[in-house]
């Protein structure tokens, strides 16, 4: 397998250029998706290669977009990608996610069911403000019928994408705008990912780390702090999906190191979090288990740099929350 | 012959209202006190006009979106009415196996999907409009919905939109004037709807016509059928009608004393079905006693399909949460699946600026 170094918004661009490529059932809709700014690199060029047919700006109506695309997989043939610049405007295709969507298998029965993977970016950052950054991954994690994945890196951009595109179940990829000039190697060729497998990254026997999307970045500095500073070892999950949850992972690591710590980037009350939380507890009723989570503060995120380094976790955050639990 | 053949379509329309306005009285007489079929369901009884036209127009290959009142739009695309029935009952033979019941019902085979949420379904009407036209299909695809849809932005988004790309798509506003209880008037503010969606585009194309007058209504459906089956684009009819049901089952709301006894007796005096027998008797198309045999052979019909669906069984093995998703895969043997795998990542710091 040939591996070649690229950015997550590379990997992205891949995905979809080699979908497109693969079966010219795919169609990408968003807003300026056929401009040279491709959203962040995201789309570039395609409209070069496939046409304005299949790469197709819209107005600014994320509530038709989103409906629409319901109405162009219902022969299952056409397998529909859309973009949204951020997730805050998608927002108002929520009738269309929620009413509609999520519920077309369910209420056709057997009859169809829909391929569209809605590509939704979180802004984090240079004053993103409160309408730029929310990350609503719990939301739709809660939706029966929808799927979300929530990659950390371009491997699984690129793969989880492309295995959303070939699938038959609607699905909501958010990516984190902040993720996305890292880079890494990954196969060149197409290749696909499955949904409710989370990865391993680092196998550890003391604590475990269970991290959602840009998050993960932080965690091998910490877990390198800790094997230096403390000896000790710390298993770091990376979750992938939320919905399909890869419990069976989640809940082993708990099993094993009897500590546990959720990092969610996304608000505390009623989110990710707490499940992830609930799931392990419900399981193993350990009275020694011991779990813990950071989020951000139940607040929408302020635009200043000083405030947003308040609002935001950092390295620091979790590495205090964790000598914490090394005295527990 | 030009005339014969005028006659025998209105013939063929009249049996459609008369079928349509019998299925919708006798489910309405079921409805209370047997209480079996525990469903919410819009009647739409007055306006049987709109469907009983499009039965007849529609092609196997056309779509038909419908609003919650959707026995109708499911009876135009001659869909087995017993299906309907077992899905009021929620049985197992009903179109979605009763998981959808009368406002969501759909039947994909014949192309027809209804939906609860007003205006939801018309975005996904366009949708598929586009799709036929991407594959230069000559299909046309069918938006019903009520005066009421056209409050929401998503009804307006669809306008601008399946003007400017020229979909092959029918919006149908049957204007029955009421949202529930709240008229028109109270809602929306401006010129008349037909006239505001006209100034979408350039070409004519939109009309208000009386949906109570079939035999006009059926010069201007054909009309408008063959255009946008032949690429001239989106067309907006408006079909002025009226519900004589109550808004949801077979109660009469008029005790909420939003309209008159006057007005509903003004509109039943405007009957689609009765102004059109008249019509076809005057001309000596039908006898007197054809509409009395075929009412009788409907009954039968009708009242056969609910025993059908008392009798039938309902769903019980079932995995709920399963049922919401189809894990069945389009495989392509280009693409390798591969397992999580822990490359190197080169964190940038650089913050990304700009839209």
């Amino acid at each position: 397998m040939y591996l070649k170094e690229t950015t997550f918004s590379h990997a992205i661009q891949d995905g979809l250029r080699q979908s497109m490529e693969l079966d010219k059932n795919v169609y990408v809709f968003g807003q300026l998706v056929n401009y040279q700014s491709g959203v962040f690199g995201s789309t570039t060029n395609l409209v070069k290669e496939f046409g304005k047919d299949r790469v197709q700006d819209f107005p600014v109506a994320e509530s038709l977009m989103t409906s629409m695309s319901i109405g162009l997989s219902l022969e299952m043939k056409k397998k529909i990608v859309l973009v949204h610049h951020r997730i805050d405007f998608m927002l108002y295709s929520m009738d269309a996610i929620v009413n509609w969507m999520s519920l077309w298998k369910f209420k056709s029965v057997r009859d169809t069911s829909l391929s569209i993977t809605i590509r939704a970016i979180v802004g984090k950052g240079w004053g993103q403000g409160p309408q730029h950054s929310k990350s609503f991954h719990s939301w739709f994690a809660n939706l029966p019928g929808i799927r979300v994945a929530i990659p950390s890196n371009p491997y699984d951009a690129k793969g989880l994408l492309i295995e959303s595109i070939f699938s038959k179940i609607p699905t909501i990829i958010i990516e984190h705008r902040s993720l996305y000039n890292d880079s890494q190697k990954i196969p060149l060729e197409p290749y696909r990912l499955d949904f409710g497998k989370a990865n391993i990254v680092r196998k550890g026997k003391n604590i475990t780390i269970i991290a959602i999307g840009y998050l993960n970045k932080l965690i091998p500095g910490v877990c390198d702090y800790f094997k230096k500073n403390y000896k000790t070892e710390i298993e770091h999950i990376d979750i992938r999906s939320l919905y399909p949850l890869d419990k069976k992972t989640l809940i082993r690591s708990a099993k094993k190191t009897k500590k546990v710590l959720v990092l969610d980037p996304s608000w505390k009350s009623y989110g990710a979090s707490g499940e992830i939380v609930a799931i392990i507890k419900e399981t193993l009723k350990d009275e020694k288990l011991f779990i813990d989570r950071l989020c951000y503060p139940d607040s929408h995120t302020p635009m200043s740099q000083a405030l947003e380094e308040k609002y935001y976790l950092n390295e620091n955050d979790i590495i205090t929350k964790i000598k914490g639990m090394i005295k527990k | 012959m030009k005339n014969k053949l005028e006659y025998a379509s209105l013939k063929k329309i009249f049996n459609n209202l008369l079928y349509l306005r019998l299925f919708e009285k006798i489910l309405s007489e079921e409805y209370h006190p047997a209480d079996e079929m525990k469903c919410p369901v819009h009647f739409c009884i007055g306006q049987e006009g709109v469907p009983s036209i499009l039965k007849f127009f529609l092609k196997k290959n056309d779509y038909v979106f419908s609003h919650h009142r959707s026995h109708g739009y499911f009876f135009a695309k001659s869909i087995p009415m017993q299906k309907l029935v077992s899905e009021l009952y929620g049985k197992k033979f009903g179109a979605n196996y009763g998981f959808a019941g009368s406002q969501d019902v759909s039947y994909p085979k014949k192309k027809f999907y209804a939906g609860a949420i007003l205006g939801g379904s018309i975005g996904i009407a366009v949708g598929k409009a586009l799709d036929e036209k991407l594959k230069k299909s000559r299909n046309i695809v069918i938006a019903g919905f009520g005066e009421s849809a056209c409050d929401v932005g998503m009804f307006w988004e669809s306008i601008n939109y399946a003007n400017l790309k020229k979909l092959p798509i029918i919006f149908i506003c049957e204007n029955n004037n009421y949202s529930v209880l709240s008229p028109q008037k109270a809602r929306q503010s401006g010129k008349k709807l037909f006239q505001k969606v006209s100034q979408f585009s350039n070409q004519n194309n939109t009309i208000s016509v009386d949906g109570n007058d079939v035999i006009k209504m059926k010069k201007v459906f054909n009309n408008v059928i063959n255009k946008v089956r032949n690429n001239h684009g989106p067309f907006f009819i408006e079909a002025k009608t009226y519900r004589i049901s109550g808004h949801v089952g077979p109660e009469t709301d008029d005790a909420q004393d939003y309209r008159s006894k006057a007005e509903v007796n003004k509109w039943k005096k405007k009957c689609p079905i009765k102004k059109l027998e008249k019509y076809l008797l005057d001309n000596k198309i039908i006898n007197n006693t054809y509409s009395k045999n075929l009412e009788h052979k409907f009954k039968l019909e009708i009242r056969k399909m609910i025993k059908f669906a008392q009798k039938d069984k309902f769903i019980s093995k079932i995995n709920l949460e399963r049922a919401n998703y189809d894990f069945t895969k389009f495989r392509n043997k280009k693409i390798k699946t591969l397992r999580p795998y822990n490359y190197k990542i080169n964190i940038s710091n650089k913050t990304i600026v700009g839209y």
